[in-house]
């Protein structure tokens, strides 16, 4: 046993900048390890394994001995500087991926993908890369706050357990209005308050909502849940305005999905996506075509009656079907018609009629059981929109006595916020569980801080039958305490989180496996591993339809005929969707994801209004000019940008910005155009027509991080299209070497390099997130990207090509090719940017004098100069300069001062720390040993890192094959970075009709 | 090298060529000690207001440059436009600008020495210093440009105990650090060395005790004897030979930071030549605009006469067209090589948003110079002074365009950026302005602007003569061998 483990007050080895005097005594429960674990497993295993010793050691000094833990490795012997892994699972969004996190010196600095996570796989998103730096958020409370004052958790519980139980005793109403509960044991936590207490109500909220897929299920299948869908057994996906490789349900899981069925050459899915913006998902399709938002359903029926008329159905109505979408959709029919089994029908729609259509389609197609799965659905999403529309009711009425909210900020996120706030202005007594004073919890009475996901225990169980366990990674930097142990304790059963999970997993987890029979080892390998999925005792019971779909048609064509018969006149109908980075607006003050650039308009720190190119001549809008969006009462005004692709009718804006609460970073960015959307027969619709655009006359600078958009006929994103790749060889690589006057460079026992397929990119950006998280890239602020100063050393280029109202896109992650003839090296005056042996171009920061020739040398223009001091700057307060936001910093990457050149170094601390690893156990290092922070991080696999030198490493395999080719390459930079050519499938549609 | 009287032709001979030599002093030949006042005055007498209103006005535009340079200290260059796609800009262009005027002086006094053309004789002081001061204000900006210039010793090849750690020899950044101290170097010995006869007339003629004190040493003991002539021409020889090629060198070296880059736009081999064109062409330029300004305000428009500015005029055109052929050629190559990235580049030069930078350089170094051939043109002081102006706006143009439009849309259309100057890139490029009239003005209170013994020298050779007389006999002697020869 661990001695520093014995008190309670030694306190962790990082420095808590404010609250030293945390008076938390939940610490980390490190997990043990009893068994020949090393057998068979892998290093990140060891890694994992490692940690919970290491780190136990580090962040639980002060918890109570709950068990004596023996620790593999003995206090004296853990190393300052070696990084422990946590297995755990994500809460930045409701699709609950599978992570690991890695600590250092007790601080989680690094959110990584769990590889042993059947759904989620080894890739994250975006958003999951950035929750860490929300963990050191200067804006999360510091101790629970009553009645707007920082109190003690005695006295917030004094007062909140009298209130409840007064309110059970005399039967009045109390609701707990959370967002969606991934975790099971939580749930049941709350399912004993309802048994316990007929008054008391729990309402899921999310302001982006999949309330009507859901109820569309139990209309037609009877099972109200959102299914899980699959879409690498799909071999023709036809999305309606469904964003599933940006934001949509579960994006890593289908971005994994999808790219796997894309990859087999032969059997190679294909993807036709009905869409109003242009979306990531877009971006990705064979056939894309642009339709404004009221025509989701016409485009689902027209598919459902060519469906039914193809297989004898009679009485699908016809509907007017928009023109755009008219040539295609025998096409699309027919594709579908012929993968019968194999097709897969998505929907982003929010009204249940339009769901329960494609529903039928799925149904009609022979979908379900095979790419809908409904027996083991998904339960990332339980939204219920018409039970929060009752509750706003109920608020406006004063019904309501006690309400709890969690997770949610409904006076920010609803459309009707001001009623929002003026029923709970009416509640007795309400209570936020938000981490900070946000739009909401600061008109609640009691706010009881959560943990961060990264501090908290907690479980997830984002498929059915699929679950995850979540660990803390750190113990709670502040006087937190975690929601679950709130409710818990104001129930008067004041157990710690912990114990009450353990608890609940021996009770109705343990016993649905059966290969380990005693319960602490099946803890500690599920929590080793992350995840447990209890594998299916008997065949899925089939479903059987039962959706009244004639009805739900004659909906969706009255819809359609009722769109078209209102004349449009001069207006639009404005689409909001989520951003791939801030998502609803939740993670507005993570300056990593405010200084994201948009996949698709490379829009960073705001949102804008995009207009077709048509829009915009017609009505001679340049980008920047401020417009304001009028729609029945609201007026809102945003700067425009010209978005090719966008829907000529629509008008496409983000939600998530424009939040007055959120903090210092996520404050007055953007507008928040949530009032914008509307109810619309009992669901929460995140469209509406008729808003007519009136140009202000103002300007505002964009900050956008990619200007040009066509590549001006270069070759630098390359393509095939798919009878190319049939009939091209795979030519050997033409590696020509030039006379040069200079001596070759002594060479290494490697040579470090990297392929990223281009077809397997979709631009999630992920890959970007988890670099500036890796390499400590600073944030540089709005106006500094106005100035095209942003510092990513990994950007993710875009590159349209055809007609701008619908064109082709690609994107091309780029980022130091890491050239064998580097530009930068030959023009540095003071050798600071060097080659080393390993075949990598390194730069020296202390060497650097900031000429910045290297830069204006480098044809691929990736690298990043300080032009000022981003670090411990007042002027760039977004977490460098506080000392709570510097404990995201990565120790093993130098922090780089004003005046300096940086760009990627192919992570070179992981590839030092892979060769260190490899040497302490006296072998060569292995293929896949070193993955890169983007590698990692990558939902599509498309980045392979490898040794060059290896002719049997995988990138030297993929270097081989004919898809590969170097960007520029006629220049002769040699680099040791390549691409594979993206695969070009587009569906004819007139040579199908 | 005595002049005896069998070399000196009979006084008749002297005034018959079929073309009369050009008079490089007018009027009626003035007397030695006429010149020596008429140079030195300025030395003696308070200045004038016009000159104090000169001074306050270089003094406040220096000082808003070093106000600048702190700020940008104290902040770093993100305070300058620069992005990350254009990494140099106003900087580098200044620097380049700044070269390349303080080319004319070198040029004047070696190379014009060589090919002993008489009329540099009253321009040479005033050119070099303006070269040496040129210099100083283009120097300025390679060490500001700097990310970390509290480094700056990096780029200098010192022994150090990091290794040692050299530079890299293959940069062409350390080959400028080289460039320009030697020629700064060379610049000022030969500046120093030219005025000694100067600084000794001074101290002879000086009635101060510390300001005979202080000539007496600058002088270094000058006796004006024969001897110490004739080692003094010796050594004026063989400077100028040494600083000759650094004329060619140094513009070339310069030219070289982007000729041996690969980016369209500047890798190009006709750059050496074309960089030393422009820079004598925009350091004459500046030497008419400061000529212009100081024969009528110091008194001295006899010794720098109309002739002086027609030979001054013909460099410029000469060199002018020299820069317009090579534009014609940078666009020729780009079209012929067939690349795509340079076509684009030069059709972006010309077409795209920087379009304004690059028809203002054309107006004012292809069209302007080309008005020069006109004698109406050459003989106007006006038509003069504003072709030395608009010399130098386009000749800072060019420039900028070669630097700013080369590198805002590289390669990769994803990384195309604009660059806007900020206050400070503008503050700084006036405070360098500020700074070189500065020194300019301050030059021609205390030291003699125009070569006080070269000038006696020439008229010697304009009078009719019966005697020797103690200055640049070999000189002379050599000149007047050659008009004979």
């Amino acid at each position: 046993m661990d001695d520093h483990r014995s008190g309670d007050e030694v306190r962790l080895h990082w420095k808590s900048p404010e609250d030293l005097r945390n008076g938390s005594n939940r610490g980390v429960e490190p997990a043990f390890n009893d068994g020949d674990w090393l057998g068979g497993s892998t290093r990140r295993d060891f890694l994992t394994l490692a940690g919970f010793s290491l780190t136990a050691a580090l962040a639980a000094c002060r918890a109570p001995i709950e068990k004596a833990i023996p620790l593999l490795v003995g206090s004296d012997d853990i190393t300052p500087g070696v990084a422990s892994w946590y297995a755990t699972t994500c809460g930045a969004c409701p699709a609950g991926c599978g992570l690991l996190v890695k600590t250092r010196d007790g601080r989680p600095i690094k959110i990584e993908g769990n590889s042993s996570s059947a759904l989620s796989g080894g890739g994250t998103c975006a958003t999951g890369q950035a929750a860490v730096l929300s963990l050191y958020d200067d804006a999360r409370l510091r101790s629970p706050m009553v009645h707007g004052k920082a109190s003690s958790w005695s006295k917030a519980d004094a007062v909140i357990s009298n209130t409840l139980r007064g309110a059970f005793a005399s039967r009045q109403n109390v609701v707990l209005l959370s967002r969606n509960i991934g975790s099971p044991s939580t749930n049941a936590v709350i399912e004993e308050w309802s048994q316990l207490n007929p008054h008391f109500r729990h309402v899921i909220y999310e302001p982006v909502s999949l309330s009507a897929l859901r109820e569309a299920q139990s209309e037609c299948f009877g099972r109200a849940a959102v299914p899980h869908y699959r879409f690498d057994k799909a071999r023709v996906i036809v999305s309606i305005d469904a964003d599933f490789l940006g934001t949509w349900l579960s994006p890593v899981e289908f971005t994994r999905q999808y790219v796997r069925g894309r990859a087999a050459e032969t059997r190679r899915s294909q993807h036709v996506q009905y869409e109003s913006r242009f979306s990531v998902t877009g971006s990705n399709a064979d056939l894309r075509v642009p339709i404004p938002p009221s025509s989701h359903g016409a485009v689902a029926l027209g598919l459902l009656r060519r469906v039914a008329k193809a297989q004898g159905l009679d009485g699908c109505p016809e509907a007017p079907e928009p023109a755009s979408a008219l040539a295609t959709l025998d096409a699309v029919a027919g594709l579908l018609l012929k993968h019968h089994g194999q097709s897969l029908i998505v929907s982003g729609s929010q009204d249940v009629a339009v769901q329960t259509v494609v529903a039928t389609l799925n149904q009609f197609l022979g979908n379900i059981g095979t790419t809908v799965d409904l027996a083991q659905p998904s339960l990332q999403r339980r939204e219920n929109d018409s039970a929060m529309a009752a509750l706003l009711d109920d608020l406006d009425r004063g019904e309501i006595d006690v309400l709890l909210l969690h997770g949610v900020n409904p006076a920010y996120d609803h459309p009707d916020a001001r009623r929002f706030l003026a029923g709970l202005k009416k509640v007795r007594f309400s209570v936020s569980t938000s981490d900070r004073m946000d739009e909401t919890s600061r008109f609640a009475d009691a706010v009881c801080p959560d943990h961060h996901f990264l501090e908290s225990w907690g479980d997830a169980e984002p498929v059915q039958s699929s679950f995850s366990l979540a660990q803390p990674a750190i113990a709670p930097l502040f006087n937190t305490r975690s929601a679950v142990e709130s409710l818990l304790s104001w129930s008067g059963r004041p157990l710690d989180h912990y114990a009450y999970l353990r608890d609940y997993w021996r009770r109705a987890l343990f016993p649905l496996q059966k290969e380990t029979a005693d319960f602490d080892a099946f803890w500690d390998n599920t929590l080793r591993e992350g995840v447990f999925v209890v594998s299916p005792t008997s065949d899925p019971v089939p479903i059987a339809f039962r959706g009244d779909w004639k009805r739900a048609a004659e909906a969706v064509a009255g819809l359609a005929r009722a769109s078209v018969a209102s004349p449009h006149g001069n207006t639009y109908e404005v689409d909001l969707y989520e951003s791939v980075a801030l998502r609803d607006g939740r993670h507005a003050n993570n300056p990593w994801l405010q200084e994201l650039p948009d996949p698709i308009s490379k829009m960073t720190w705001g949102n804008v209004a995009a207009v077709s190119p048509a829009t915009a001549a017609a009505l001679a809008l340049a980008d920047g000019d401020i417009v304001v969006l009028r729609s029945g009462g609201t007026a809102t005004e945003l700067p425009v940008l010209v978005q090719p692709g966008q829907d000529a009718q629509t008008i496409s804006v983000a939600v998530g910005y424009g939040r007055i609460a959120a903090g210092k970073a996520g404050n007055d960015v953007g507008v928040n155009v949530f009032p914008l959307a509307t109810m619309n027969n009992g669901s929460h619709r995140l469209w509406m027509p008729n808003v007519s655009i009136e140009r202000t006359g103002r300007r505002a600078e964009l900050a956008t991080t990619q200007r040009h958009f066509s590549m001006e006929g270069r070759d630098i994103v390359q393509e095939l299209s798919v009878a190319d790749l049939s009939r091209s060889e795979p030519a050997p690589l033409a590696e020509h070497h030039l006379p040069s006057l200079w001596e070759p460079r002594p060479e290494g026992d490697h040579s470090w390099g990297m392929v990223i397929d281009l077809d397997s990119c979709t631009g999630c950006s992920a890959c970007v997130i988890a670099c500036q998280s890796e390499n400590n890239v600073p944030v540089v602020g709005k106006q500094e990207v106005q100035r095209t100063r942003e510092m990513h050393w990994i950007r993710i280029d875009r590159y349209y090509s055809g007609a701008p109202e619908n064109p082709e896109s690609v994107h091309q992650p780029m980022m130091c090719q890491h050239c064998g003839n580097a530009p930068c090296e030959t023009v540095c005056p003071v050798l600071a940017t060097t080659h080393s042996s390993d075949g990598l171009n390194q730069q020296i920061y202390n060497r650097c004098v900031g000429t910045r020739y290297c830069a204006n040398n480098c044809p691929y223009k990736v690298r990043r100069f300080n032009w000022f001091q981003y670090a411990q700057n007042p002027s760039f307060d977004f977490h460098m300069d506080s000392a709570l936001g510097r404990m995201v910093l990565n120790p093993d990457v130098t922090v780089r001062s004003r005046g300096v050149m940086e760009k990627c170094s192919l992570c070179v601390q992981r590839i030092q720390a892979g060769k260190v690893q490899a040497l302490q156990e006296k072998r060569v290092v292995a293929d896949g040993d070193i993955k890169t922070a983007c590698q990692q991080a990558c939902p599509a696999e498309a980045i392979v890192f490898g040794d060059l030198k290896d002719p049997h490493s995988r990138v030297s395999e993929l270097r081989r094959d004919h898809r590969y080719y170097n960007v520029l390459d006629e220049l002769g930079t040699r680099p040791n970075v390549g691409y594979l050519k993206k695969i070009r499938n587009r569906i004819e549609t007139q040579e199908l009709k | 090298m005595t002049l005896d009287s069998e070399t000196i032709p009979p006084p008749g001979e002297i005034a018959i060529p079929l073309v009369p030599r050009p008079r490089w002093v007018e009027g009626d030949l003035p007397s030695f000690a006429q010149i020596t006042a008429d140079v030195a005055r300025p030395l003696d007498v308070w200045p004038q207001k016009g000159w104090w209103v000169c001074t306050a006005i270089a003094l406040a535009a220096l000082a808003a440059g070093a106000g600048m340079v702190v700020y940008l200290f104290a902040h770093g260059i993100g305070v300058w436009g620069l992005n990350n796609e254009v990494g140099w800009a106003f900087d580098i262009t200044n620097f380049v600008f700044w070269i390349g005027i303080g080319h004319a002086g070198t040029l004047i006094s070696a190379i014009l020495l060589l090919f002993r053309q008489r009329w540099r004789t009253s321009i040479n002081r005033s050119a070099e210093a303006m070269t040496i001061f040129a210099v100083l204000c283009a120097s300025l900006f390679p060490l500001i440009h700097m990310g970390r210039p509290w480094v700056f010793f990096f780029i200098m090849p010192y022994p150090n105990q990091r290794g040692p750690l050299w530079v890299n020899f293959r940069s062409p950044l350390v080959w400028d650090v080289v460039a320009i101290n030697t020629y700064l170097t060379i610049s000022l010995v030969f500046w120093y060395l030219g005025m000694i006869p100067d600084l000794a007339t001074l101290r002879d003629r000086a009635r101060v005790r510390w300001r005979r004190t202080l000539f007496a040493l600058l002088s270094l003991g000058w006796n004006g004897s024969q001897r110490t002539w004739r080692r003094y021409e010796k050594v004026s020889t063989i400077l100028a030979g040494l600083a000759a090629p650094l004329v060619i060198s140094v513009h070339t070296i310069v030219s070289m930071d982007f000729a041996t880059s690969l980016l369209p736009g500047w890798h190009a081999t006709i750059f050496p030549p074309y960089f030393v064109a422009g820079a004598i062409y925009s350091g004459f330029g500046m030497v008419l605009t400061l000529l212009i300004l100081t024969r009528k305000t110091m008194g001295l428009d006899r010794y720098i006469t109309g002739a002086h500015l027609d030979a001054m005029a013909k460099v410029i055109l000469l060199t002018g067209s020299i820069i317009g052929y090579a534009y014609l050629t940078e666009f020729f190559s780009a079209w012929y090589k067939g690349d795509l990235f340079e076509r684009f580049t030069m059709i972006s030069r010309a077409t795209g948003p920087y379009a304004w930078c690059f028809w203002i350089m054309v107006l004012c170094n292809v069209v302007t110079p080309q008005l020069l051939w006109q004698k109406r043109v050459r003989t106007s002081v006006k038509a003069l002074f504003i072709v030395s102006i608009l010399v130098n706006i386009g000749m800072w143009f060019e420039r900028f365009v070669i630097i700013v439009t080369s590198l805002h849309r590289t390669f990769l259309p994803s990384a195309w950026g604009m660059f806007t100057p900020t206050i400070v890139d503008i503050g700084i490029l006036i405070g360098s302005f500020g700074l070189f009239f500065t020194c300019f003005l301050v030059f021609i209170r205390i030291l003699p602007m125009v070569a006080i013994w070269e000038v006696k020298e020439l008229v010697g050779e304009q009078t009719p003569r019966t005697f020797g007389f103690a200055g640049a006999a070999g000189d002379l002697e050599n000149e007047m061998e050659g008009a004979h020869a």
